[in-house]
């Protein structure tokens, strides 16, 4: 659904001129709607604080972006293998019509 | 060097690595506080602190405070040292957590830096010691750090009991050059690093097998080579994993890995990590996007002069890491669509104006 709108998108404004965390930027989520789920059926007189506008509060400082396996998944598709051959030297360039 | 009155001020323990690295570059102090406030288990990780030692030793003069809770921290960067050091990871992250950020430093160190880092080389979070060796080392070539570049993997570690150990050589430089990176070229060839330890050396026959049969539709120059580690060198746990690169006649280089994963069999992870590397290659540009951010940095860094590269869309890290650099260096981007109309994935063209940054540790020497 978004790639008509990730053409459109103002990177350098999103970037810099924005309040939006790095996540909303790219999921183009302009209304941040932080879903806080509090549990409150508990009669603990210590409860555990959970964060719910930063519900990713431990995901690690990591370099390679896991890649969901539906995205891998979709690379069976002959279409779509083929959809690339031009990106290679021995393709045909379709980039020039 | 440190310029006195600013220092720089994060929240949160993300981004704690690249953060550092702006604060020792810049010369600037810098404040990190909120890091797991509300955790179970709040303040530093064990191996966050390994790595504030690390930077400690890489560096000369750096002091560092760390709350009594340790969510909060004040870095009082010192000058880049270099020279010979050595250091033990901790088993929770892999080498590449604490290589990557010693990547970006070390050029613009007094002396060369001859790093010896021992533990786990290759696991699914940060970049591998053989990426790091193909993908990395390279990119800094860009930039005029080339001669006496290298990464030795001495022996191998998995995850969870490592006992791997690497040898980081990187020269010095006095300026970065101003990259002109504009032309993705075309993938002219791919190689790929099998390698398995303490399993069967079939295993790596078995990845190399699986991910021709995906690869080999588009080019013949396909060259996957098994790198084979006995005894001692192998490490203290077992594993495999298959690294994959593509590299284009204009030098650009994709890459993409799959590690190990128990019960899953050597063919389905050489086919993730040929698949990896064919959505790579989609996304296209420059740059893969493990790497945004160090080509982005040493952007800022070259000479005063515009320089501009091509790339796919920002990664969470990409967008954070150009907002720090604003803060630090007060240097921003600017980011325009290479061609609004092309189909497919989106490819914009980074470009800034370099802040002319000397490596003024060099000249004391």
């Amino acid at each position: 659904l978004s790639s008509r709108r990730t053409k459109r998108k103002d990177w350098t404004k999103l970037i810099y001129s924005s309040n939006l965390s790095p996540g909303q930027v790219l999921r183009d989520d302009t209304t941040s709607s932080s879903g806080i789920d509090v549990d409150e059926d508990e009669d603990d007189f210590f409860t555990v604080k959970k964060s719910g506008a930063d519900a990713d509060a431990e995901t690690l400082d990591m370099t390679k972006v896991p890649v969901p396996a539906d995205e891998l998944q979709k690379w069976e598709d002959e279409e779509l293998l083929d959809s690339i051959r031009h990106l290679f030297i021995t393709g045909v360039n379709n980039d020039q019509d | 060097m440190a310029q006195s009155g600013s220092f720089l001020q994060f929240s949160g323990h993300h981004y704690l690595r690249h953060r550092l690295v702006l604060s020792v570059l810049s010369g600037k102090a810098v404040k990190i506080d909120k890091i797991r406030p509300d955790d179970k288990n709040p303040g530093l990780r064990d191996y966050e602190i390994s790595f504030l030692r690390l930077l400690e030793r890489v560096t000369n003069g750096t002091v560092i405070e760390i709350s009594v809770t340790g969510t909060a921290i004040l870095v009082k960067p010192g000058i880049i040292a270099g020279g010979s050091v050595s250091h033990d990871c901790p088993l929770s992250r892999s080498i590449g957590y604490f290589l990557e950020p010693i990547v970006m430093l070390a050029p613009f160190a007094k002396r060369p830096l001859n790093l010896t880092l021992k533990g786990i080389t290759t696991d699914d979070k940060d970049l591998s010691a053989d990426i790091i060796r193909t993908v990395t080392l390279p990119h800094l070539e860009f930039f005029g750090i080339s001669d006496g570049l290298e990464l030795r993997i001495k022996r191998r570690g998995s995850s969870p009991l490592g006992g791997g150990e690497v040898q980081f050589l990187c020269p010095i430089v006095k300026q970065v050059k101003t990259l002109n990176f504009v032309d993705p070229g075309k993938i002219k060839r791919i190689r790929g690093i099998a390698h398995a330890v303490r399993v069967s050396p079939q295993f790596s026959n078995r990845m190399i097998e699986a991910s021709r049969s995906v690869l080999n539709r588009y080019i013949p120059d396909i060259y996957l080579y098994s790198d084979v580690y006995k005894g001692e060198d192998s490490g203290k746990s077992p594993g495999y994993a298959l690294t994959l690169l593509a590299e284009s006649t204009t030098s650009a280089l994709h890459c993409a890995e799959a590690v190990s994963q128990a019960g899953v069999a050597p063919e389905d992870i050489a086919l993730d990590a040929a698949r990896g590397l064919l959505r790579e290659v989609q996304r296209g540009g420059c740059v893969d996007q493990k790497h945004q951010t160090l080509v982005l940095l040493l952007m800022v860094l070259g000479s005063e002069d515009v320089g501009r590269c091509r790339m796919a869309e920002p990664t969470e890290r990409t967008i954070q890491f150009l907002r720090d650099v604003k803060a630090t260096f007060g240097t921003s981007f600017k980011i325009v669509p290479v061609d609004p109309l092309s189909e497919g994935p989106t490819q914009l063209l980074y470009s800034c104006y370099g802040t002319g940054y000397v490596n003024t540790n060099r000249s004391l020497a």
